[in-house]
């Protein structure tokens, strides 16, 4: 898809903000022992053949930037396109919830302007789903709509979640929030270079508002369709989202929509050796990343990068980040447990399946 | 040590037909190991972490992983601009091409590249070896020797001492003898194989070995005794840590066994010596609800919905439910489907054993059962 660059947009602040993304953005947040958020967009992308790709900036943008480097690991280490980490306003979204706020895009006009493309797909790093993005160009220019949105019918309440009224296939309105059988933004869109340059004309007085807010006026005028996406895609906007999207991944068929062949996300490599699965540990239903060392019990739950389990500790139903020690005779359950935490011998961390326990990063 | 102070001769090309149905289709130095590794990463980990930024890779055999893998190097930190890796195959030139004879050989055809980098020193190094070792104390050693030649040894046990080039020394660490393959060894100290040269000399003599007939053009055989025999300086660097030639298959699974249990003889989790690799980015393992996986080296992209035991599981290998791998190594992508059972094999690269297979045997006086690469083993056979 040469015609087309990518541009993703990691300012989103969380308007319920929890202890995991007190530390670091959203796009940044470890997924699935081994991955960060980001990596699923920007894998999409990637693979659908964007070989440009914008990523507009948070202002706490550290761990992003530790992450993505010069986006060798998803070949966007190019002398011609490649990435391009653009700023985002100061106070970034400020927990307005916006996804694709205006004036990130605009004082990012250079990116769109100095471009031969045709068309621009952008995306937050808020879902997570392994897509061929061509679909949705393909339907976007077979349809010659004005924008394409990416959309999944609601399967539960989502407040996080924005939504579309709908006349059809064609969007008439935007909301917060979803119901069971709206129509749920997927916040991924595609868009001609070209409108996008006019609506930042049409929208200047308002660049505080998204995108999709500033249209408020226009669904009559900018034909704006919906594209459904029938696979596995879950939001995460919330530690309860969180906890929910990481456990649906020990669904072996979830776990093969996510990862399917031939059609990789794509995170930075790490030299880390495989997991160890000493004599007398006892692992199930889990998932466990490169350079565990575990000597205990670990059920119905997501290992990150050097977790060591050791003899007599339990884990059920949790997810533990990088580097974390699970000491001797110690119990974590239901629990979210962040980088680089110690649990001390026989002590306790525990939640409940409807209220995960929260242990905010460790030091390093 | 400084840029170019070193630069590394890498020798890849060898055949490694003692691993019979690993080496069918690849590189001996391409052959996985330890579940996310491949044999040539030791080597070229060791350089990176030696500082040693410049490495010619000299390929012959079935180059084509090889090359892939290596790529640009930059999954050592060895893809710059003024150096990095460089991958040497035999070329042609007016009077025609010649395939590498031998591994003198090997490095008089790449003279040039040599000379193009105008090192110091030229450190020679086989692609085929696990070990972790730092490069730069041996040319310290070399250095403070005034040496011409340093070659890194390492003492063995008595009784193998005749399978390898055996070393006499003196007390200052020179070496008064070298001899390949003794049948009455008088030391039981081995050649690693790896030697630090002083570029004029290892320029000056391989020049002198081509243009000799009855050379076999080897290093252990011709280059060194008459370098010996000519009066130099030839010093050992001693080294005593862990290193294996992994060259018939039962070393090889010897060595992947090693990996296991609670001390295992290689630490593959060292942060200050890591063993980089250019692995692919696969997803956590997973262990299905009924999985059992028990002292076993667990790979990225693994999945285990049987049992696991004493084993080696490479990156996208697959145990499927009911099935048993038993003191086996399972290379990438290798899958034992529904009610196999595995024991003491070796399961090579994205090869199938198909369901209710049984493989192996415990018996250990049994040679280990090798499956090739892509080859599928079905009932009866």
């Amino acid at each position: 898809m040469e015609k087309v660059i990518g541009l993703i947009t990691c300012n989103y602040s969380a308007k319920s903000p929890s202890a995991l993304v007190e530390s670091r953005p959203v796009a940044s947040m470890p997924f699935l022992g081994r991955y960060r958020l980001v990596d699923f967009p920007l894998s999409n992308m990637v693979n659908a053949g964007l070989r440009t790709v914008g990523m507009v900036m948070p202002y706490n943008y550290r761990s992003i930037i530790d992450h993505v480097g010069s986006g060798k690991d998803w070949n966007l280490d190019r002398k011609n396109g490649g990435l391009f980490v653009l700023p985002g306003s100061a106070f970034g979204t400020s927990r307005t919830g916006a996804r694709f706020l205006l004036r990130d895009l605009v004082h990012n006009k250079v990116f769109f302007t100095r471009s031969k493309s045709d068309y621009v797909i952008f995306s937050t790093a808020n879902f997570v789903y392994n897509m061929d993005l061509n679909d949705l160009y393909n339907a976007h220019v077979a349809s010659g709509a004005d924008v394409t949105v990416l959309t999944k019918q609601a399967s539960g309440n989502d407040a996080d979640v924005t939504g579309f009224e709908m006349d059809g296939s064609r969007v008439t309105g935007v909301k917060h929030g979803v119901s069971f059988g709206d129509t749920a933004f997927l916040d991924c869109f595609v868009i001609s270079r070209q409108l996008l340059l006019d609506m930042f004309d049409w929208y200047a007085a308002t660049d505080y508002l998204d995108l999709f807010e500033a249209m408020g006026n226009d669904y009559g005028r900018v034909n704006v369709q919906a594209y459904n996406f029938d696979g596995y895609a879950a939001a995460v906007f919330n530690k309860k989202s969180y906890y929910r999207s990481n456990m649906d991944a020990l669904d072996p068929r979830i776990n093969a929509e996510l990862f399917p062949e031939g059609r990789f996300i794509k995170t930075k490599a790490h030299d880390t050796s495989p997991a160890k699965f000493e004599v007398g540990s006892h692992v199930t239903n889990s998932l466990v990343s490169a350079g565990c060392r575990i000597f205990g019990n670990v059920g119905d739950s997501v290992l990150g990068r050097n977790v060591i389990v050791e003899s007599g500790a339990t884990i059920r139903g949790s997810v533990v980040m990088q580097d974390c020690v699970i000491k001797s005779g110690a119990r974590v359950e239901n629990a979210i447990v962040d980088r680089n935490n110690v649990v001390p011998a026989g002590t306790e961390l525990r939640g409940t399946p409807e209220d995960v326990l929260i242990k905010e990063k460790g030091r390093e | 040590m400084s840029k170019k102070e070193c630069i590394a001769m890498l020798l890849a090309g060898g055949q490694g037909s003692r691993l019979g149905a690993l080496t069918s289709n690849v590189a001996k130095p391409a052959v996985s190991f330890g579940g996310k590794f491949r044999i040539i990463d030791f080597a070229l980990s060791n350089c990176a972490n030696s500082g040693v930024s410049t490495v010619g890779v000299l390929t012959q055999y079935r180059p084509y992983l090889l090359h892939s893998y290596i790529g640009t190097g930059e999954a050592w930190n060895l893809d710059e601009r003024d150096g990095g890796v460089s991958i040497l195959p035999p070329y042609a030139t007016q009077t025609g091409g010649a395939w590498y004879e031998g591994t003198a050989d090997a490095v008089t055809q790449n003279l040039g590249y040599i000379d193009q980098n105008d090192p110091e020193y030229v450190l020679i190094l086989s692609g085929d070896q696990l070990y972790r070792m730092d490069y730069g104390k041996m040319l310290e050693n070399h250095k403070r020797h005034n040496a011409d030649l340093t070659i890194a040894v390492m003492p063995v046990p008595w009784e193998e001492a005749s399978r390898f080039g055996i070393i006499t020394q003196d007390e200052d660490e020179r070496i008064l003898k070298f001899t390949e393959k003794p049948k009455k060894p008088d030391s039981n100290l081995a050649s690693m194989g790896i030697y630090i040269f002083n570029a004029d000399l290892l320029e000056s003599s391989l020049k002198e070995d081509a243009i000799d007939q009855t050379s076999e053009h080897d290093f252990g055989k011709n280059i060194i005794p008459k370098l010996l025999a000519d009066g130099k300086r030839l010093y050992t660097y001693e080294f005593n840590g862990f290193w294996r030639d992994v060259g018939t298959i039962s070393s090889y699974h010897e060595t992947s066994m090693d990996l296991l249990g609670p001390n295992p003889a290689f630490d593959l989790y060292s942060e200050d010596f890591p063993i980089m690799s250019n692995a692919s980015t696969r997803p956590p393992a997973f262990v299905g609800r009924d999985g059992d996986v028990d002292d076993c080296l667990v790979a990225n992209g693994v999945q285990v919905y049987g049992k696991a035991k004493h084993s080696i599981l490479s990156v996208d290998a697959y145990v499927g439910e009911h099935a048993t791998v038993v003191d086996s190594v399972l290379l990438p992508g290798a899958v034992v489907k529904n009610g196999a059972h595995v024991v003491r094999a070796i399961l090579g690269e994205n090869s199938v054993v198909e369901e209710n297979v049984n493989l192996g045997s415990v018996d250990s006086t049994k040679d280990t059962a090798v499956i090739g690469n892509d080859v599928v083993v079905g009932k009866g056979e």
